[in-house]
């Protein structure tokens, strides 16, 4: 089984985020970039089914990032993939989700493949969108919060999660995941796999590789950040040691009477 | 974007407390976009739906009963609201920021080349006609103010309990969809609901909920779910309780669970990571039961009581019981 798995590079979720008041871009220097977290549940999906799948297996992880975050991809590679690809040209910045899920599919077109992983959510735009905007444009059935996923006679057999429990599917292949957290925590690079990633290649292609025919970036974005602000602080409340449960509980009760909570 | 089109999303034959959310909201901006406000009501039941919808002041409902909505997953949602919108002509389009409505709207967005704008909770029509949306993004670090450019179709998915919902004396003429001629793949199996007939989640205007601290499935239920029933509230969870398996994912609060905006929100025995604020930093009141006085949930909780949940809970639901006698 041929897989690729998209992963976004994102600055460290646990840093402080700002945006450029300039450009209205988020600040992506002077902060780490990591694989977006979402994306490394989804590269465990992917790895997982390729070890299953035994020599027919291979990972490719798939991203569209500025050519300087390249070497961020090596931590996938040290996860396991067989290989990478990225998409690096300084006409996609500020791309939105129509502008991304347009290039991306572009680029993935000319990969082969029988199952696409997408995560699914970035930590920086969380809009979860991208992954339905692909599978349109590659005309891939689309399964969403996969936690069980099972190869079964060319097919798919996958326990999904929805908002109100979850459901069993089956799907042909090609097809399109993206994988909820409970399919499994990602794996940590091994000492070997961190040795054995730095002879993998990273290819890189350009937007001139995709003959595309509508613009991306900025100039082909359907939305436009105005501004922004801080949300009004939530100053910090009171805290209170509880003496016993008692006082703890009438504490609290007092404290909703007051607020007419109760 | 002229008209206003909502996906009227439902969960077993009952419509959710969102959709009422959207198509109230849907009267005001087509009137400010001088076009109609349309819902689209699918599946299994679809003209008692749209009944339920009776009491809104919506100009069109598009309905189909067709059971390939409940039997494939997504794809005959996505072909009967293009459908719809295609039919209403160029339009806004409304969608709850729920699993499924992220999907749709995803989907949608490519099919129609519209923009769209997620976990909004808050759209203005300018007087140019730009339509603005207001949405918490970075976890809630930032407001943004973000427009969709004009265009034929705009999408913009909706944070449940965002808007209010505002009944009026509606009189919708209701459409009928044709069946798209096509045939679908991804194929439902098996539909299982958790915890059904409990509170959604997202619509309770009181959230009790429980993390790690509290060791296992059984003070969830022991505990959480009395002082939840005396408070007309319903139960979420941290991630680290769903997933160690103590109550079902779709309880859980937070980035990658749900996002909810009750007016109080009690959080027992959770340390408040940045991963669970952003799924509940919206709330009216927060409560913060924890033995640790240095967890961050302290940060931002209106009152933090520094004690043992195992002792303060039962306590407290009898007190709260009491009173109201
Ligand atoms: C990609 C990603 C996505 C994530 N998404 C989410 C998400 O959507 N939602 C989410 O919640 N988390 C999410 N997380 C996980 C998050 O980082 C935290 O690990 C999680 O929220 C911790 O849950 P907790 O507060 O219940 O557990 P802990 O952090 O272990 O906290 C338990 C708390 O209980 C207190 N306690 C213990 N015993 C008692 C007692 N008897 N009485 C009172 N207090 C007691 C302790 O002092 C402690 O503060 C995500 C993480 C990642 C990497
Ligand atoms: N620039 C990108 N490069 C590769 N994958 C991406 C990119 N943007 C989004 N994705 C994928 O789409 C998923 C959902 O992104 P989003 O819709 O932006 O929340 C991510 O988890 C990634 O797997």
């Amino acid at each position: 089984m041929k897989i690729v798995v998209t992963v976004k590079l994102v600055p460290d979720p646990s840093a402080e985020k700002k945006i450029d008041p300039q450009t209205k871009r988020l600040v992506r220097t002077g902060v780490e970039t990591v694989l977006n977290p979402y994306d490394e549940y989804a590269l465990e999906a992917g790895l997982t089914l390729k070890e299953r799948a035994g020599a027919q297996g291979r990972v490719t992880v798939f991203s569209m990032a500025p050519e300087s975050l390249k070497e961020t991809l090596r931590k996938a590679l040290a996860m396991g993939a067989d290989d990478a690809v990225l998409l690096a040209d300084p006409a996609l910045e500020g791309s939105d989700v129509w502008a991304t899920a347009y290039a991306v599919a572009a680029a993935l077109r000319k990969l082969d493949f029988d199952l696409l992983i997408v995560g699914g959510l970035t930590d920086d735009s969380s809009t979860g969108a991208v992954p339905g905007a692909l599978a349109e444009h590659l005309g891939l059935p689309c399964i969403t919060n996969a936690r069980k996923i099972d190869a079964v006679d060319g097919a798919l057999e996958v326990e999904r999660e929805t908002d109100a429990g979850y459901q069993t599917v089956r799907t042909p292949l090609p097809a399109l995941l993206t994988t909820a957290l409970t399919f499994g925590e990602p794996r940590y690079a091994s000492l070997k796999g961190i040795m054995g990633a730095k002879k993998k290649t990273i290819a890189t292609t350009a937007l001139a590789d995709l003959a595309l025919e509508l613009p991306v970036g900025a100039a082909g974005s359907k939305t436009q950040l105005r501004s922004f602000a801080p949300p009004a602080p939530r100053g910090k409340g009171r805290a209170v040691e509880a003496a016993d449960g008692a006082a703890g509980a009438r504490t609290i009760f007092e404290f909703l009477r007051e607020k007419k909570l109760v | 974007m002229q008209h206003v089109v909502v996906f009227a999303e439902q969960r077993q034959g009952q419509t959710r407390k969102v959709t009422f959310e959207l198509v109230s909201e849907a009267r005001k901006l087509a009137d400010r976009l001088g076009g109609k406000a349309c819902a689209v009501v699918l599946g299994a039941g679809g003209a008692e739906l749209a009944a339920q919808l009776e009491g809104y002041p919506l100009d069109v409902i598009y309905v189909t009963e067709d059971r390939d909505v409940d039997a494939f997953v997504l794809d005959p949602i996505v072909d009967y609201v293009e459908a719809a919108v295609r039919l209403a002509g160029p339009s806004l389009i409304l969608i709850p920021n729920t699993l499924s409505g992220r999907d749709v709207a995803g989907r949608l967005s490519a099919r129609l080349r519209a923009g769209i704008v997620a976990d909004v909770v808050e759209v203005r029509v300018e007087d140019d006609g730009a339509v603005v949306c207001v949405s918490p993004k970075l976890g809630g670090a930032l407001t943004t103010q973000c427009a969709l450019l004009p265009a034929e179709h705009g999408i913009v998915t909706i944070r449940p309990s965002a808007f209010a919902v505002t009944p009026s004396a509606g009189n919708a003429q209701v459409v009928a969809l044709a069946k798209p001629a096509k045939s679908y793949a991804a194929a439902i199996e098996r539909d299982v609901e958790e915890g059904a007939g409990e509170l959604a989640l997202e619509e309770a205007p009181v959230v009790v909920a429980g993390g790690r601290g509290l060791g296992g499935p059984e003070p969830f239920e022991a505990l959480l779910k009395p002082l939840a029933r005396v408070l007309g509230g319903a139960v979420g969870a941290s991630r680290a309780a769903a997933d160690a398996g103590w109550v079902p994912y779709n309880l859980q609060i937070g980035q990658t669970g749900k996002t909810v905006t009750p007016k109080l929100y009690v959080a027992v025995g959770i340390s408040g990571a940045i991963q669970h604020k952003v799924g509940m930093r919206a709330s009216g009141t927060i409560v913060a039961i924890n033995k640790d006085a240095a967890a961050p949930i302290g940060e931002f909780s209106d009152l933090l009581v520094i004690g043992d949940a195992f002792r303060i809970v039962p306590e407290l639901t009898k007190l709260i019981e009491t009173a109201k006698g």
